[in-house]
């Protein structure tokens, strides 16, 4: 009703950090892998061009489906992101394909080349480690750099600096199922359902209704906040901090943050309020 | 002894997922350590139904992605401190999984509870291969339709080729007022086109969407329900217990389906109606 009923209204469930929902990813001198942050399709805008970064395959010796992604789920991210930021480029952009290690056919690049031709991309360049994708670009009609796996490795580590990337920025409904990870901020224009989730080591801001599942400062920031014009997440998590809704939704919505406070628990205020008082209890 | 069960059915919104929660929760209510699983990767289930979608943090593809330990997926139920869930992953499909790495995971669940329930997908692919991987007895669910029995019928087979041989039969969302106008197949049509042992009858009730929208198992109800009962009727026949099945036509007993009633059940043997 007021700003009263809708300040204390998370329940923290697991504070300590035993349950760390993503450990903090340190600096990344390859010694743990970064399993999940590295499966996800990123597309990245450098000097003029757009990156199209595909999630690495792994090793096949121990093939786990677990963590790696396959090729439809990885062409399902690929569309997703594409029809999600239009405001990221302009029509004609070209478009370089990071492909890592992932073996690719030439039905498959295709598929990419087709996705992107469809928002007005144009694939221009592959950068692959496996000789067979080279020769499938090659054949296509691509220009090719095929680079060394050691390298692969290298510039996967050099994905997650210290410092946060420009902020992820999607027009989208995030529907079930969706899932968006992002070493920054994440803006979100539409709604996020029950069943999506977004992770980002950022804030994140959602024009919308939040409905699923949000984390923000995922690798640790505590002081990272969430916004929504309407929060009524299945559950937050900021850092190392899970709260979830209160079991009786509030009569009225408005923007609100939701914030860490210094006590360490997830804490909603209203965006007008949190603004006005500086969020004096935060961490 | 440590009991693995795989609640499938072959076709989609037959009740397996409603099955499974109200299941669960039944045999967690009368002391077991129930862990019932989401083998529905992809368009997971079974979390809303009981309610805990909310606490869901890790799942079963964390796990196998080596991201948390198996103990730290697992969310304890809000109500029973006996039942947990293994939830599944959302964002991934099917194929994220491999038979044997939900063996590995329902052989170490074994260890600890003494009922595992697997909720199994629809369908006959990579996810019912999954669910059916570890276990070794199967529950059937079906409706009293022609395309839900054929569906029935090649799960059947499937889990026998797959040397699951303790399958039972769940026949669900019956109507007894259509069954009595000969308007809907009987339990015995039913049984007879797939000749597997009957388990439960549960007849067609408003309160069960009711009570899976709210994410409360309808065995919890305070006010005991048709449907309810027959949930708890069937986990009493799982432990061994002989219970005579529910009689749903009391509530309009005409002498015609008193009659029928005569007919139908065999002198000297529980009534089967």
């Amino acid at each position: 009703m007021t700003s009263d009923a809708s300040v204390p209204s998370s329940v923290p469930i697991a504070p300590e950090s035993s349950s760390n929902p993503s450990p903090p990813a340190e600096n990344g001198n390859g010694a743990e892998p970064l399993l999940e942050r590295d499966q996800q399709v990123r597309l990245k805008s450098e000097g003029g061009k757009l990156l199209l970064m595909l999630p690495p395959e792994g090793d096949l010796e121990e093939d786990n489906p677990a963590s790696t992604l396959t090729w439809n789920e990885v062409s399902q991210q690929i569309r997703q992101r594409l029809h999600s930021g239009e405001r990221l480029w302009q029509a004609e952009t070209t478009v370089h394909l990071i492909a890592r290690d992932r073996l690719l056919d030439g039905r498959q690049l295709q598929e990419i080349g087709d996705a992107l031709s469809e928002v007005q991309l144009r694939l221009k360049r592959v950068y692959t480690s496996r000789r067979q994708t080279a020769v499938a670009a090659a054949t296509a009609g691509y220009s090719v750099e095929q680079q060394s796996s050691i390298a692969q490795i290298n510039q996967s580590n050099g994905d997650t600096p210290q410092a946060l990337v420009e902020p992820l920025y999607l027009q989208t409904t995030l529907r079930s199922g969706a899932d968006v990870q992002h070493n920054g901020t994440v803006v979100v224009l539409g709604d996020l359902n029950p069943g999506s989730s977004v992770v980002a080591d950022g804030d994140i801001l959602v024009w919308g209704r939040l409905r699923g599942l949000a984390h923000a400062g995922a690798k640790g920031n505590a002081r990272a906040l969430i916004m929504a014009l309407q929060m009524e997440p299945t559950q937050l998590r900021i850092a190392n901090f899970v709260a979830r809704p209160p079991e009786t939704p509030p009569a009225e919505y408005y923007p609100e943050v939701a914030y860490v406070t210094a006590q360490g628990a997830i804490r909603i205020a209203r965006a007008i309020d949190f603004y006005r008082q500086g969020g004096s209890d935060r961490q | 002894m440590s009991r693995v069960i795989v609640v499938t059915s072959g076709k989609g919104g037959v009740g397996k997922t409603t099955t499974t929660a109200n299941l669960g929760m039944a045999l967690a209510k009368r002391g077991h350590k129930v862990i019932v699983i989401d083998a529905d990767f992809g368009l997971r289930n079974l979390d809303l139904l009981l309610g805990l979608e909310n606490r869901v943090v890790y799942t079963a593809v964390d796990v196998l992605a080596g991201q948390c330990r198996l103990e730290q997926a697992l969310v304890k139920d809000k109500r029973h401190p006996n039942l947990m869930l293994l939830p599944a992953a959302q964002n991934r499909t099917k194929d994220a999984v491999r038979p044997d790495q939900m063996k590995q995971l329902v052989n170490a669940l074994a260890k600890a509870f003494n009922y595992v329930l697997v909720d199994c997908p629809a369908g006959i692919e990579m996810g019912f291969q999954n669910a059916i991987a570890a276990a070794k007895e199967a529950l059937i669910v079906t409706t009293p339709e022609i395309a839900a029995v054929r569906d029935a019928d090649r799960v059947v087979g499937l889990l026998e080729a797959n040397n699951i041989k303790q399958i039972r039969l769940i026949v669900n969302r019956l109507r007894p007022a259509m069954v009595q106008a000969n308007d809907m197949m009987t339990v015995e049509d039913v049984q007879e086109i797939l000749a597997v042992p009957l388990i439960g009858i549960v007849p067609d009730d408003e309160r069960v969407i009711v009570s899976t929208n709210k994410g409360e198992p309808l065995v919890l109800a305070e006010t005991p329900s048709l449907a309810g009962t027959a949930f708890d009727n069937i986990a009493r026949r799982l432990e061994g217990e002989s219970v005579e099945f529910l009689d749903f036509t009391a509530p309009n007993d005409g002498f015609f389906s008193r009659l029928r009633r005569v007919l139908t059940t065999p002198i000297g043997k529980k009534s089967s109606k």
